[in-house]
């Protein structure tokens, strides 16, 4: 469990189908609050699946989600943000029309609908330009979003995400079109913001990803999929050894 | 009994011409993903070809028939594929608004060559009729239903058991890689368009002779082939076929239920109420083939211009400076000009109050409405209704038309809950059409052809008869709805609008209510645009249900698409392109205008932002070349200082 044995986000037995596809058998998942917990997989295990049905973008057939003690399993996708579940996306999905600091300034006026004026635009400012600082976007904070490549792209939705402050940060193959420099960056700022870096609350991050060393780094606990159905959860180390792990994902090559 | 056989038969051959307009429908649909608005005004351009050839010109039905099938329909259809194979790949929003705006060209060109009255001609198949058992079937009727079916089968044998059948269906399934295997993706697309022109061509000739020969007329007709098709989900050949003809039979039945007064109001709105049935309840369902749904580039007046050096605050003082500016302008106009210009003036104040709330609609929030004009008439009905003899219960009549409008807004809200892109526009024209056919036709609320007077308005004692202080009203009204809606671009409000435009995926899941956003959107600019119904009423008076109609709603669109949907100032472009025709005192001005916005339209796919957005560009570009360039006295300098950078970089 988590280091301080807290679930922020659980969800238990989720199962999804798809006419006759189980793209989802039964899955629990817990994410922590304070460390960052890897969901890995083949392609087509049912990683994207969980993460919507987490988010509320699809609904499982069975199944429940928890938020805290607060059971969120029917709640509409911006129940859920508002509640504290951020999350960016595998394709990305910028306001392309605005600025990067629109965007930022947008995604913390979404979360805190009521807190426009007076204090509210202080408050508003200082995590806005806090999260750009913490992301390096300062120096594009002008430019148009649409306008970006696609690691400058990344850096925005995870500071969109950020200025909602959540508790929960879901993160889809956040590395996909990042250069080797550009992630191990990536993953110097989630260590930092899971350590409490950037002045927020204690968050727990759900990270989907394809680069193993990247997952393997970062990551307390990794929970493997295949074919829709958990088959391995544990820790790197652990999930390296696991025989299951080795057999449906990993092949019979070691991970780096 | 045999009168329901003859309106069986009467139904199968209207059923029969919407298959064929919902054939070619689909497969453009199919093969191109564009949804070709434009359909009905191919058809009624084709028949006034036909007509001009074979009863004005006297050519023989044996040339002329073939000439428009074989040349003339092609050639149209390939100029189509010309005109959408550069907008492949780009928004949703930009094939749907071009192919209104070549609605508006067929029109205007139709009317600019052969006039606006109505025509009658010869039918191309003989009229007269045989017993069938008890009833009489005309000949006309039972070749179309033979055109149908034989048209029906050829496509379906074409597309399943041909190579260019094979060939579209790699198309359609994915383009680029058909092409990788050698198919030529441009050649199917370039033959679907043929073919659906010359179903369009026939369609046309083959309405005409039952319908009167006008350029809306037989447009709005032909666009019934838009409820099989949406029943077909755009996708299947056999069911546009089949739900054309119960379409047919359906309504003909219906006639016998009543053909006068509100009944038969309804029943003549009955394919557009259908339409909306289908949209409402297939819903989520229906996907949009082969295009993105991502909206056109572009954002408010402070997003477009974040290229810029200056500041958005700076930006922002520079637009209300300006829009200050333009206000005292406007005010102090009226004592240059006499009071037929004036009028001129209130006309245009008034469609750019109209043009902001689609502005905000459609270039904020990114949802398209072919309605706009139905709220305007909501408005000023209600004035005729309830601001009394002497204009003296003004304001509270304004109140109760925005009161209703902002009722239906949210209807057509929660229709934009299920609905995007190409849906939402249907079902906005829908909306429009049954307002057009059911509601405003209604005697008892617009008066029927001789319409009702909405008197000028005397507000707290204050008289606004004289044409002066109308327009002062007027402009004073459009200074404060500019104003908030300037102040709603640079706040939350505005950005929210935003990012339900260019994500509303992301919006959703940042804690964005998107159900919420889109009523109150729909329900305020409907508020908005019913405020400028009330005003367009006292200004013109005497008020018919031929002032609200859709092409209204379409021509305002195309002027803010043109003008750059995305700023406030298309919306004072618009309101200075309605006042054109009636300053040249010219009626053809009007269709030559009309001729020149569509065109202008057309050419989004290389400026998706619009004219404003399009001179800034230029302007910018003209002023950089004229800005002396640095001195080279400064080049060299740089020059001499690089080798030292390197030098002790290394």
């Amino acid at each position: 469990m988590a280091p301080d044995g807290t679930a922020l986000l659980s969800a238990q037995g989720i199962s999804v189908r798809f006419g006759g596809l189980h793209a989802l058998d039964e899955v629990d998942l817990d994410v922590g609050a304070g460390r960052i917990t890897g969901l890995i997989g083949p392609n087509g295990a049912g990683k994207t699946t969980l993460f919507n049905v987490l988010s509320g973008l699809l609904s499982a057939v069975a199944g429940t989600v928890h938020l805290g003690d607060k059971n969120i399993t029917g709640w509409s996708p911006h129940h859920r943000g508002r509640a504290g579940i951020a999350r960016t996306f595998q394709r990305l999905e910028l306001f392309t029309g605005m600025s990067v600091e629109d965007n930022l300034v947008a995604a913390w006026e979404s979360a805190h609908p009521w807190a426009i004026l007076g204090r509210g635009r202080q408050e508003r400012r200082r995590r806005v330009a806090q999260v750009m600082e913490l992301l390096g976007l300062g120096g594009i904070a002008g430019r148009k979003a649409g306008e970006l490549p696609t690691g400058s792209g990344r850096m925005v939705e995870l500071g969109r995400a950020l200025c909602t402050d959540p508790h929960v940060l879901m993160l889809d193959e956040p590395s996909s079109g990042l250069d080797i420099g550009e992630t191990r960056h990536f993953a110097d700022i989630l260590r930092q913001i899971v350590s409490n870096g950037d002045g927020g609350q204690r968050l727990g991050v759900l990270l989907v990803e394809h680069d193993m060393a990247l997952v393997m780094e970062v990551c307390e606990v990794i929970t493997v999929l295949d074919f829709g159905r958990r088959i391995a959860c544990g820790t790197p180390a652990e999930i390296r050894g696991d025989a299951a792990v080795r057999a449906a994902y990993l092949g019979e090559t070691d991970v780096a | 009994m045999s009168l329901y056989w003859s309106l069986i038969a009467i139904g199968l051959f209207t059923g029969s011409i919407y298959g064929l307009g919902a054939l070619g429908l689909v497969l453009t649909y199919k093969t191109t993903g564009v949804f070709n608005f434009a359909y009905g005004a191919v058809a009624m351009f084709c028949a006034y070809v036909y007509w001009q050839l074979h009863d004005k010109s006297h050519i023989t039905a044996w040339i002329s028939l073939p000439l428009l099938v074989l040349v003339v329909a092609p050639v149209i259809g390939l100029l189509f594929e010309a005109l959408f194979r550069p907008l492949a790949g780009l928004s949703a929003e930009i094939p749907i608004v071009v192919t209104l705006a070549l609605l508006a060209f067929f029109v205007q060109a139709a009317t600019s060559i052969w006039g606006g009255q109505a025509q009658y001609f010869q039918s191309i198949i003989p009229t007269s009729t045989f017993r069938l058992g008890s009833f009489h079937v005309g000949y006309d009727q039972l070749g179309t239903l033979i055109i149908l079916i034989i048209s029906g089968i050829g496509l379906w044998w074409l597309l399943r058991h041909s190579r260019f059948g094979t060939a579209t269906r790699a198309v359609v399934d994915n383009g680029d890689l058909a092409s990788m295997i050698g198919v030529s993706a441009p050649s199917v697309r370039r033959s679907a368009w043929v073919v659906s022109s010359i179903f369009a061509a026939l369609v046309g000739v083959l309405l005409s002779h039952s319908q009167t020969l006008t350029p809306n007329n037989l447009v709005l007709v032909a666009l019934a082939a838009t409820t099989p098709a949406v029943l077909a989900r755009l996708t299947s050949f056999p069911w546009a076929f089949g739900g054309a003809l119960g379409i047919g039979v359906l309504f003909s039945l219906l006639t016998k239920v009543s053909t006068t007064g509100w009944v038969a109001n309804l029943i003549s709105s009955g394919p557009w109420l259908l339409l909306l049935l289908f949209l409402i309840v297939l819903g989520s369902q229906l996907k949009e083939a082969g295009i993105s749904v991502r909206p056109m580039g572009g954002g408010t007046s402070a997003a477009v211009a974040s290229g810029s050096e200056a500041t958005p605050r700076s930006r922002a003082q520079r637009a209300a400076l300006a829009g200050v500016a333009a206000f005292v302008l406007a005010v102090l106009l009226p004592t240059f000009l006499n009071g037929s210009d004036v009028g001129n003036l209130t006309d245009g104040a008034i469609w750019a109050l109209i043009a902001v709330t689609l502005v905000v609609l459609t270039g904020w929030a990114g949802q398209i409405s072919l309605c706009q004009f139905t709220f305007v008439g909501v408005g000023s009905f209600a004035i005729g209704h309830l601001a009394g003899a002497h204009g003296g219960n003004f304001v509270a009549a304004t109140l109760a038309g925005m009161g209703i409008a902002g009722a239906l807004g949210l209807v057509v809200g929660a229709i934009a809950v299920r609905l995007k892109g190409l849906y939402l526009a249907l079902a906005t024209l829908a909306v429009a059409l049954i307002f057009d056919f059911a509601i405003f036709e209604t005697v008892g609320i617009s008066g029927g052809i001789t319409g009702i007077f909405d008197h000028r308005p005397h507000i707290a004692g204050v008289s606004f008869v004289s044409t002066t202080s109308l327009y002062e009203l007027c402009v004073c009204v459009l200074g404060v709805v500019l104003a908030v809606a300037f102040l709603i671009s640079r706040g939350p409000v505005g950005r929210r609008l935003l990012i339900l435009r260019d994500s509303p995926l992301a919006a959703s899941t940042l804690g964005v209510n998107l159900t919420v956003t889109k009523l109150v959107t729909f329900a305020l600019c409907s508020v908005v645009a019913s405020l400028g119904g009330a005003l367009y009423g006292v200004y013109l008076q005497s008020i018919t249900p031929l002032n609200f109609q859709f092409q209204w709603s379409l021509a305002l669109l195309l002027y803010v698409v043109f003008a750059g949907r995305t700023r406030l100032s298309a919306a004072v472009l618009t309101g200075a392109l309605a006042m054109v025709q009636p300053f040249a005192h010219n009626p053809t001005v009007f269709a030559y205008l009309q001729l020149g916005v569509a065109v202008g339209v057309v050419g989004l796919g290389r400026v998706p932002e619009g004219t404003i957005a399009l001179s800034i560009q230029e302007a910018k570009r003209t002023l950089s070349v004229m800005r002396p360039r640095p001195r080279r006295s400064l080049d060299f300098e740089v020059m001499a200082r690089r080798p030292l950078e390197v030098h002790s970089g290394a």
